[in-house]
Formats: C-alpha cells, structure tokens, sequence
C-alpha cells in the first residue's frame, strides 16, 4: 500500500461542520449542539484526522472528576470507512496518549464500545485498554443497547 | 532607465540596435532576467535562432515552468517533427523531474498510443496526489474528439481496477490509497459533465460524497453540475454547503456567493459575502468600496432578472464610476514615476489607462446597463407598479408571491442602505450628495433610457470593437431611435466580426424591413442604404434571405431560433410554422444549451 499522509489539525468554528458531517456518517448515535459547542473549547482534546489533506476522522475528548480521580474520557474516537486500517486511528490514540503522558495527572483513559464492535474492542485492547464493566441498556436507539466500559490504567494512586 | 532606452529603440522597429544597446550595456542593467528574455526574444526575432536558442534553454533552467519560454524555444528549434518537438520536452524533464509543463504540453500535439501513455503518465501521480484542478488542466484536450475518449477510456479503466483491486491497473503490485477511488471519481463527475451527461455525472459525483462525505472540492463539483444542468438553486444549495465545511476559506465563500446571486438570492449572497467584509458596515456597500467589480455585475444582473431595472442600474453607475476613479488614479503616478523613474512601468500604466474601458469588466457593466435602458425604453416603468404587466401574466400566482416578496426584501435593504447612507452623510457630506445622485428610483425612471444607453455604448465600441456584442447591442439601440444609417454601421461591423452569428441575421431581417417599410426618407439615405444592403442580401427578397438563413443552419439551435422569429415577424400568419421550427429540438442540433433551451421560451410568447 502506497502511504498517505495523516495528519491531526485543530477543531474551529470553521471547520466544525465537518466534524457533525464525520460524527453523522461514522457513528449510529447522534450528537447535540452542546458537545459540539463543548468540543470547540477543549483544545488538544478534540482534533480532526487528514489523510491526503482530507479530513478523514475525529476524535473528541473530555476530562472527568469522578470520587477524587482524573480521567480522561474518549466520547468520539473513528474514521470514514475507507479509510480503516490505514493507521489512522492509531495516530490518534497516540494523541491522546501523548496528551495524558504530557498533562502526568491522569488516573485512567477510558471509553464506551458498543459490545458487539469487535473491531474497536480489539483495537483498543492493543494499547492495553482493558473491559472493566458492562452498562446495560448504554444506548437509546441502537441495538445491542449495551456497553462495555474499556479503560486503560495510567498510574496507580498510592494511598 | 536602461531597460527604457532598450524598449523605445525595439519599438521604433530596430531589433539590432536594441541587441547591440543591451550587450553594451548589459552589466549595468540589474535586472538579469529581464536582459536575458529581452536577449532571448530579440534574436528570436531577428532570426539568430541559435542564439535564440541558447537563451532560452538558459531561461528554462531558471523557471522550467513558464509556458511562453517552451513556445518560443519551440520556435528557434523549430522542430521538423512530433520526434524531434518531444526531444525539448524529454530533456527538460530528465533535468526537472518534477517540472509540471514538460509532461503537460506534449499532450497538446501528440496523438494516439503515445497521447494516451503520456496522459497516463500525467494522470496517474496527479490523481494519487489529490490535485483538485486536474480536470482543469486537460481541459483544453477536450476541444479533439479523439483525446476526449482517450481520457474518458483511460479514467474509467482505472477505476474499474481500483474498484476490483485498489490499483491503477492489473500488472501494478503495489495498493494504491482510497484517496485514489475519490478522486478518480470525482474526475469521471467532471468529465460527464462537460461532455453533458449531468445524470452520469451526479452519478459519480454522489458516489464520491458517498466515499468522503468531508471533501468540500467534491461539493464544489456537485454544484457546478447543477449550474450546468440548469438547476441554479440546486447548484447554490451546494454551493452553501461546500461553503458551510470550511468557513474560512474565502474561495468558496465568494464562489457560493456568485451562485446564489445567479439564483436571484439577492440577499443571501449579500449575507455570504458580509462573512468576509468589514463588520459594522453593509456588505454592498463595503464590496462597492473595495471596487469588487465581480460581486457588483452579478448583483447588477440579478436585480434585472428579477426586473428591478434601478437597483441593476444603481450598480452599473457604480461600477462605472470605478472605471472613472481608476482613470482619475493614475493622476498620482504621472509625478510619482517621473520622480522614482520607473519609466517602463510608467509607459505600461498609461497603455492600460488608454484602454481601460476595454477591461472585460466593463464590457459587462456596458452591456448590462444597455439591455437595462432597452428594457425601459420597451417597457417604461408606471408609478407605483413596478412589475411590467407582461411579466406578470406569465408568473403563476406563488411564483409572483415571491417575486412580490423578493423585491420587498430588496426594498427592504435599499431602505437598510439608504440609512447607511444618511449616518455616512453626517460622517462626510462632500460625499453624501453625491451618493444622492445612485437612487435607484431616479435612475429607473429615466427620461431618455436611449442616450442613457449609448453613453455605456461609445466606451465599447472604441475598445471592444472586436466583441460582436458591441455591434449588436448598437444595433438595437439605434433600432429603436430609427437611424438607419447608424443601424447600417452596426450590422457591417458586426459582419466584420462574424458574418454567420444567429442574432446578427436577426438585426440584418429587421434592417431591411425597417427600411422597406420607411417613408419619407432622403434621397441620399434611400442610395446609400440600396448599395450597401445589396451585398449584405445577395440579392435575395427578404422572405427568400430568411428561407436560405434556416435551410443553411438546420443543425444550429441558435440559428434555427433566429430565423423561426423572423418567420415571425415577416409574415405573423406563419406563427404556427415558425413555432414548430423553434420547438423541434433535434439530436443531431449543435450547441443544445440550457441558454438555448431558454430561449426556446421566447418565440412561444411571439
């Protein structure tokens, strides 16, 4: 396979159109006017993937407080279907990755994976994200409506 | 300084002396490459084409991309055959791999088999690396029948194998990225489209989006097929939402714009453009500031199609008042050149001064306000009701609904205008009596709309005497103030430009009958217009001249048009005969446009 260039660029008031037109076509659930409004405000949290110039994929982060831990939590993470197994979605965990190593505050990155994408399940596991739960009835109007939770430990507090 | 020595001695026609001044001279000239192309192209023309040549190598190693110096190596190899003209173009790129222009221009002479690997040769890496104008480039292929299959069979082969195995061809090993699918597709759309197969061509284009639903040049794409099919508010619609993906970029911005004013959204556009101009101000007028002439014609044209003959006019006093401020400019550079001598660019701007009103922008501004003025003089406007009562017949009841609240909105905005103009008048009052003088009312209620009219004529017919245009707009001015002599002025020229043009036989049939059916007239006038009609006609009465004009063009729409019209109008009782010759719409017609098409329209309402 002849490589292509993949680059990651900012979210903008501009260009975010193009993420609504991605997050349609790549995920069977849909997004209000508030993540999109949340996505322009959270920096290196939220970026889009060009592959050729091209914008081909997003991811969209956030940060979470929950009982005294900092996570990090992946709300949208995909790519156009064509462009799968292109290293694509690598690039961009790499990304966040990055970003937690940088930020060093992070307890733990975690996401939701519908539980029939076995795909992304096996995808994730490859940077050691780890199904640690399963939440019934996740999704409203998409079936199976259940969840895993994957999470990838970052460090381990001491007591 | 030296440069302009060198440029008076070459006009006054002494290419030796001019090589001899700048050899002598050479040195002290800064300017290398100007010496070099001046070296270059005087030996050219003093038929020293060895020197010629060794010249223009030398410049093609600097720029290995400037057309005009292949040309003109061309021209002092002067190469006895394809073989030999392909050798220039191998050399250049062994030296410049990377140089575009040695692997496009040999597409322009070369034929079969070896057109079609080189274009492969071209196509290939242009489609793997995503250049969106690839289409434009071999555009100008596609005037040779032969080359337009060629490449038709070349993209299509390849994406069939891309379909099948992701590569250009079979033999390939190597998987190609699926950017290449897109683009290949996006080609096809463009190709289907110009060849006018719109349906094909939304075929390809929708499977393209369907791919990559984010690649704005695709939306582009899409909405280009709409306007050449004819669909201007589909091709708006997409426009926008090619627009709509990236915000910033202010091509497609004023592209969107300019679509959405040829469909009649009139105030759309202004609110598209408004994205790009100064905040606080309106659009319009911050556009006529900036002298945007492009965004001004086709608000201009707008407003006319939409029969709001004085905004469409406001705009062409405008425009036309540019052309005066640019003339009034250069005032400036008169002391200013003199004084820093720059004197080849001084010679060049008072060349340009000389024939500024020659600009294509003017021409369109002209031509505008005198369809404009020809418009009221056939329909002068009543108080009040604006809406000329033919127009209004054929409009179905929503469709008047809109116009009545299209021309409220741009009521509307002129009122939102005329307010901005108020604040500016307190800001600057020189100013503001002379904004009084663009009302759109005052202009569309013009006394003498005719001599309105030949004031925009007298510029072109000066500078674009070579457009027919000119001529025929002449004629119809002159047409409707009954100066024959002038009319017959007109149609000569017009002849002289291209004696087979579709509405010149029009302005010819009308000439006649206007003189046939005169009364009173002078002797003189009487002779005059005998002998020269005589050749115009051949010899023919008007009847046969009409009958040979549509038996001559069957396979031209246009031509067919014009003279079922004047079937018409020589003999009205053929109404129903001259209609079926307007409405048969062969196969094997020449140039069955949507213009055309349009057109068709008018005849009916005879």
């Amino acid at each position: 396979m002849r490589s292509g260039r993949i680059e990651l660029g900012d979210v903008t008031p501009h260009n975010i159109k193009q993420l609504r037109k991605l997050n349609s076509v790549i995920f069977p659930v849909s997004y209000n006017d508030k993540f999109y409004k949340d996505v322009l405000e959270v920096g290196e949290l939220a970026k889009l993937a060009f592959y050729n110039d091209t914008v081909v994929g997003a991811v969209c982060c956030r940060v979470d407080h929950i009982d005294n831990t900092r996570r990090l939590y992946i709300m949208t993470l995909g790519c156009l279907a064509p462009y799968r197994k292109l290293g694509i979605g690598t690039v961009m965990v790499e990304h966040v990755l990055k970003i937690c190593e940088k930020d060093g505050n992070f307890d733990n990155i975690y996401l939701h994976v519908q539980v029939s994408n076995e795909v992304a399940i096996e995808f994730y596991q490859k940077f050691d994200f780890e199904i640690i739960d399963t939440k019934k009835q996740y999704y409203k109007r998409i079936d199976p409506a259940d969840a895993y939770v994957l999470q990838k430990t970052i460090r381990t507090r001491k007591s | 300084m030296l440069l302009y020595q060198n440029m008076i001695i070459r006009e006054s026609g002494k290419m030796k002396d001019a090589l001899d001044h700048l050899i002598t001279h050479e040195h002290q000239i800064p300017d290398k490459l100007a010496v070099t192309e001046l070296k270059a192209c005087i030996n050219l023309e003093l038929d020293n084409l060895k020197e010629a040549r060794k010249y223009y190598w030398e410049l093609l190693d600097r720029n290995p991309e400037n057309v005009g110096y292949y040309q003109q190596l061309e021209k002092s190899i002067q190469p006895k055959d394809t073989q030999e003209r392909m050798k220039i173009y191998r050399t250049m790129a062994e030296k410049f791999p990377r140089a575009q222009c040695p692997k496009r221009l040999p597409l322009n002479f070369l034929t079969g088999s070896e057109f079609a690997e080189k274009l492969d040769r071209y196509m290939r890496p242009a489609i793997r690396k995503g250049v969106p104008p690839l289409f434009v480039n071999l555009r100008s292929l596609y005037d040779n029948k032969e080359k337009l299959k060629s490449i038709e069979d070349i993209v299509l082969q390849y994406e069939k194998c891309l379909l099948e195995r992701s590569c250009f061809d079979e033999t390939e090993s190597m998987k190609e990225s699926p950017t290449v699918l897109l683009w290949t597709r996006c080609y096809l759309a463009q190709h289907y489209d110009i060849v006018g197969n719109t349906k094909l061509a939304l075929e390809y284009i929708d499977k393209a989006l369907e791919h990559t639903p984010t690649l704005i040049e695709a939306y582009m794409i899409k909405a280009r097929i709409y306007k050449h099919g004819g669909n201007i508010v589909q091709a708006a619609f997409w426009m926008d939402e090619a627009r709509s993906l990236d915000t910033a970029d202010r091509y497609v911005n004023s592209k969107c714009a300019k679509y959405q004013m040829r469909a009649n959204e009139i105030a759309k556009a202004e609110r598209t453009c408004g994205l790009f101009t100064r905040e606080g101000s309106l659009a319009s007028e911050n556009l006529n500031e900036m002298q945007c002439m492009w965004f001004q014609s086709e608000c201009g044209r707008a407003y006319k199609r939409l029969g709001n003959y004085g905004e469409a006019l406001k705009k062409c006093h405008e425009m036309e008042k540019h052309f005066e401020e640019i003339t009034e400019d250069q005032f400036d550079f008169h002391s200013y050149c003199l004084r820093k001598m720059t004197l080849c660019a001084y010679v060049r701007l008072l060349r340009l001064e000389d024939s500024l009103r020659g600009h294509h922008f003017y021409f369109t501004v002209a031509k505008l306000a005198i369809e404009c003025y020809l418009d009221l003089y056939d329909k002068p406007l009543s108080d009040g009701n604006k809406d000329s009562l033919a127009s209004t017949d054929n409009l179905s009841e929503k469709d008047l609904k809109k116009k009545k609240s299209k021309q409220r909105r741009a009521a509307k905005k002129a009122e939102i205008q005329e307010k901005g103009k108020d604040s500016k008048d307190v800001n600057q009052k020189n100013e503001g009596s002379e904004e009084n003088k663009l009302d759109a009312d005052t202009l569309a209620k013009v006394e003498d709309p005719l001599s309105e009219a030949v004031k925009f004529l007298k510029p072109l017919q000066t500078f674009c005497s070579d457009n027919i245009e000119t001529h025929l707009q002449a004629f119809e001015i002159y047409y409707r103030k009954d100066k024959l002599l002038l009319m017959l002025q007109s149609v000569k020229r017009a002849v002289k430009v291209n004696p087979t043009h579709a509405k010149l036989h029009e302005c010819l049939v009308k000439l006649n009958k206007k003189v046939t059916s005169s009364q009173n007239l002078e002797e003189s006038v009487v002779e005059v217009m005998k002998t020269e009609m005589k050749p115009l006609f051949g010899g023919l009465d008007l009847l046969d001249f009409n009958n040979e004009f549509l038996n001559k063009h069957k396979f031209s729409l246009p031509h067919q048009l014009a003279g079922a019209a004047m079937m018409y109008l020589l003999e009205p009782s053929k109404q129903s005969e001259a209609i079926s010759i307007a409405t048969s719409l062969g196969e094997d017609m020449n140039e069955r446009t949507i213009e055309c098409k349009r057109a068709l329209l008018l005849p009916l309402l005879l």
